[in-house]
């Protein structure tokens, strides 16, 4: 496996993270969004890229909000809706870049790219894709901590 | 060359009840499963319908349970496994199975996990694979489907016709051994012979109207088993029944030529099991393989000129074809096709 591209959240102390417009009370997605385009920014991704989003915990803010309205009793938002699986970003990410490969999300046990990275190269094995984008992003659990998040854009190996 | 992939073992429960003859009887009656949810409350939504079994089952028990049953007291190794992610509500209960491979890409989940075990087996990296998956309705993702105005008003699924409101959500829980055939010495019930995985590029929710993507993982899948479309005796489709999927849906058919082939959605009888669904269809299209008679699609009302296929209606169609594909696509974009060869 080749790494062609790399973008990383944060790269400082004061990094910020754009909205992405439709994406609402979650950090999970514009994380993934910013970190696709500084992966991609650099590089040429071509239309056979696959686009495969890898995160231990999902997105869980968007979970807990969900749950948190329908305890309240109170009507979800539908763009809690649009938003709930991260196909959702894997589309737009693959709109905004012409990425014509299969769309794929993965929850490991552990923050990781390797499973993504393994699905990958069956999809390189099978034809279907011929690059991928590989995006990790994870979701701060408990105080302190801080979102992280992360993408390469890979081909295999000639 | 590739090593062939064998289905060895299925195992499912669905509001039809546990098992594959409950699930086969309920989808060759043409008589859908909705009913009244009771397992929450439902008053405030605006639909109050879904496919669901009696009570309200552990997804943690009777997934352990089917997957028990279709390893038959082997170990679940090489599991691949397809659910909403860790839930909210759970996410302190532990993981479901650390162990697996676990795929959280909606509608899709199941069939790519199924596409990556087959592919397992067929380049030689291990000889044995389980396929998982399991949805059980439950409050949060009826009212996001019901906040999002996907579900169907009038209370039934009518894929590719017209009049047709949404999807309904359903039970689905099901595990297929896989098993490379040089060396299983079960009787297959099945083979895995094509998968084809493509993207759309397109929208964050909506697919590419004219289906091209769904028919690039088509072409792929025929390509993998070495038929052409005339050679699909069945198409069990993705069938939303939401307006615009169906129509994108009849233009990848016919986009990749597989347009003669009949048609049915078992998502109009046994319900949106999400990222289980296509898991249920895929046994299901097993089942009507063996037993000769391919299941009808509920809740037809007229044709829609949008949506030219060749649909099963009214009655099972009998039929022994030697090749059925099953479809899957899901928000994002993603698009799955499975072949499955008659044993």
């Amino acid at each position: 496996m080749i790494t062609l591209a790399e973008g990383r959240w944060p790269t400082s102390e004061g990094d910020t993270l754009p909205a992405v417009a439709g994406f609402v009370e979650s950090t999970f997605s514009p994380l993934a969004a910013e970190v696709a385009r500084r992966c991609l920014q650099s590089a040429e991704p071509i239309a056979e890229t696959a686009v495969i989003i890898v995160s231990s915990t999902g997105d869980l803010a968007t979970a807990q909000a969900t749950a948190r309205a329908v305890d309240g009793g109170i009507r979800p938002g539908p763009l809690l809706f649009f938003q709930a699986v991260p196909n959702a970003i894997a589309g737009y990410i693959a709109a905004k870049w012409d990425l014509r490969g299969p769309v794929v999300c993965l929850s490991p046990a552990e923050p990781d790219l390797a499973e993504g990275l393994a699905v990958a190269d069956l999809l390189f094995l099978d034809g279907d894709a011929h690059q991928a984008l590989i995006i990790s992003v994870e979701q701060a659990t408990s105080v302190g901590e801080r979102d992280t998040a992360r993408a390469v854009l890979v081909k295999g190996a000639v | 060359m590739a090593e062939s992939v064998a289905i060895t073992s299925m195992a499912v429960a669905s509001a039809y009840g546990h098992g594959c003859e409950a699930l086969l009887q309920g989808v060759l009656s043409g008589k859908p499963a909705f009913g009244p949810v009771s397992r929450f409350d439902v008053s405030a939504r605006r639909v109050g319908v879904a496919a669901t079994m009696p009570g309200a089952p552990s997804l943690r028990s009777l997934l352990t349970e089917v997957i028990a049953e279709a390893c038959d007291g082997e170990p679940p190794e090489n599991l691949h496994l397809a659910i909403h992610g860790e839930p909210a509500r759970d996410h302190f209960a532990g993981r479901l199975f650390p162990q697996a491979r676990t795929y959280t890409s909606a509608c899709v989940a199941a069939s790519q996990a199924m596409a990556d075990a087959a592919a397992s087996i067929a380049h030689g990296f291990v000889s044995r694979a389980v396929v998982a998956a399991g949805y059980l309705v439950e409050p949060d993702q009826f009212a996001l489907f019901d906040a999002g105005r996907a579900l169907a008003v009038d209370e039934a699924v009518r894929p590719f016709s017209l009049g047709r409101k949404g999807i309904l959500l359903g039970d689905g829980v099901a595990a297929i051994v896989l098993e490379a055939g040089s060396t299983t010495t079960r009787e297959p019930l099945g083979w895995i012979r094509g998968w084809g995985r493509a993207g759309d590029a397109y929208h964050v929710v909506q697919p590419r109207p004219d289906g091209s993507g769904l028919a690039r993982a088509i072409s792929s899948a025929l390509r993998r088993a070495g038929i052409g479309p005339a050679e699909l005796g069945y198409v069990n489709a993705h069938g939303s029944g939401s307006p615009q999927s169906d129509a994108a849906e009849a233009n990848a058919l016919q986009l990749s030529r597989a347009g003669a082939a009949p048609v049915s959605s078992t998502k109009s009888l046994h319900g949106q099991s999400l990222e289980a669904s296509a898991l249920v269809e895929l046994i299901a299209t097993v089942l009507a393989m063996g037993e000769g008679q391919l299941p009808p699609t509920a809740g037809f009302l007229e044709p829609d000129p949008g949506c030219a296929v060749n649909l099963i209606v009214d009655e099972p169609l009998p039929a022994k074809p030697r090749y059925a594909l099953s479809l899957n696509s899901a928000f994002g974009g993603a698009n799955t096709a499975l072949i499955v060869g008659a044993p």
